[in-house]
């Protein structure tokens, strides 16, 4: 799980984006972040150093430039020498503004990195917020291979050899879209979003037992593949074994829990002459009649319950009919 | 049961597709589920794209982690095959 990322791996990234401009280059950005939140350091400037913490970046805008400016230098000098001692990560000023010569001085003696950016405090804000947010969301690895199929996220799990990989391309032969195969990486967006992708030096390779590695993007071109999805159904391949209950009617959904998010698990036994292909296609499917408000299952029970209702009144009706 | 070990790659050009491929086809054998652990990373080791995914090089060392009947034989000779730098240069 990546719980931290230096300023010079961000600032690669993301510095463009951000328009961001490292002002004193003579300090190293390799100190590491570790938090994705930011702070505008307003009540701190007025002296409330209650709740700081000192782990977020520093982000100063027209209304703390224009208290800092409004201060005296010796206080300016203070001031700034305070929020330094606590060693934040860096201090960022928006709107393009020019910060002081002594903050910089400051900033340098203590080795805290400047940056500049010429958006405005709260629109960096919300792009910053958004990039740390996914650059310290929750991430695993599962071992399986992933699908879009019908725009639905599928992840086929179970054993090694049980055939992911050979359903996978069976599915995409049939012109839907590989996301991963064998390691898909699984991020959690927000509280409720699961999102897989490959891994990078992986990226659409497929291994079938008995022919080897294959590239599925120079086989079946671009439109066989898709960089990330999200993930909506898990189904878990398994052989059929004598005894287990499978899910004949599909009322009740079960469900696993990814990263703290439930998603819906459908087991599927398979045993030779069994199409697992137009099975997933199936199952693709019904999620997306679920998603938009139906249930299919739910709809035959409480159809069945009334067709069961009128003839037992009918019955009723008939057994007091005496003559 | 679970078991952990420890192996360090000793091939020159690190775990690459044919050692890769020879443990795969060792770690096949056992019943017992097995992934391999290196840097974040943590992979089925029975699967070779897995396996590669690690991009193990000479002198990284490589977490084994197996569950089942047979882990800990399992861990020994994955070691034996690592030592012996995966049967090939």
């Amino acid at each position: 799980m990546a719980n931290r990322i230096t300023l010079a791996d961000f600032f690669s990234q993301h510095g463009k984006t951000l328009s961001l401009e490292h002002l004193n280059q003579q300090v190293s950005l390799e100190r590491s972040l570790t938090t994705a939140q930011l702070n505008r350091p307003g009540l701190e400037l007025v002296g409330y150093w209650d709740f700081f913490v000192p782990e977020r970046i520093q982000v100063f805008g027209n209304k703390e430039i224009a208290f800092l400016d409004s201060l005296p230098d010796d206080d300016l000098y203070d001031m700034m020498t305070r929020l330094f001692e606590m060693d934040v990560p860096s201090i960022i000023f928006a709107n393009n503004l020019d910060p002081k010569q002594m903050i910089l001085g400051r900033a340098d003696e203590y080795g805290i990195p400047v940056f500049r950016s010429e958006l405005s405090a709260t629109d960096f804000m919300g792009k910053m917020n958004e990039l740390l947010s996914s650059e310290f969301a929750p991430t695993t690895n599962i071992h399986g291979s992933m699908v879009d199929v019908y725009g639905i996220g599928l992840l086929f799990t179970g054993r090694s050899g049980i055939g992911k990989s050979e359903v996978a391309l069976d599915l995409v032969e049939r012109g839907h879209r590989l996301v991963a195969d064998d390691v898909v990486k699984i991020r959690r967006e927000g509280t409720h979003v699961l999102i897989g992708c490959g891994h990078e030096l992986l990226e659409h390779h497929l291994e079938v037992r008995g022919v080897g590695i294959v590239d599925v993007r120079r086989l079946f071109g671009i439109r066989s593949i898709r960089v990330q999805k999200r993930l909506e159904v898990m189904v878990e391949l398994a052989e059929w074994q004598e005894g287990v209950d499978y899910e004949r009617l599909g009322i009740e959904e079960e469900y696993t829990t990814i990263l703290d998010v439930d998603i819906p698990l459908v087991r599927l036994p398979i045993f030779p002459g069994k199409n697992i292909t137009v099975i997933s296609e199936v199952i693709a499917l019904n999620q997306l009649v679920k998603i938009y408000g139906e249930n299919p299952a739910r709809e035959f029970q409480s159809h069945l319950m009334e067709k069961i209702k009128e003839q037992s009144e009918l019955r009723e009706y008939l057994s007091r009919d005496f003559e | 049961m679970k078991k952990t070990g420890e192996i360090v790659i000793k091939n020159e050009f690190g775990l690459h597709a044919r050692p890769a491929a020879a443990l795969v086809s060792l770690t096949s054998k056992f019943d017992s589920q097995i992934f391999l652990i290196k840097d974040d990373t943590k992979v089925n080791a029975k699967s070779i794209l897995g396996v590669l995914v690690l991009a193990a090089e000479n002198g990284s060392t490589v977490q084994v982690e197996a569950e089942g009947e047979d882990a800990e034989e399992a861990i020994s000779q994955i070691k034996e095959l690592a030592d012996n730098h995966f049967g090939t240069e």
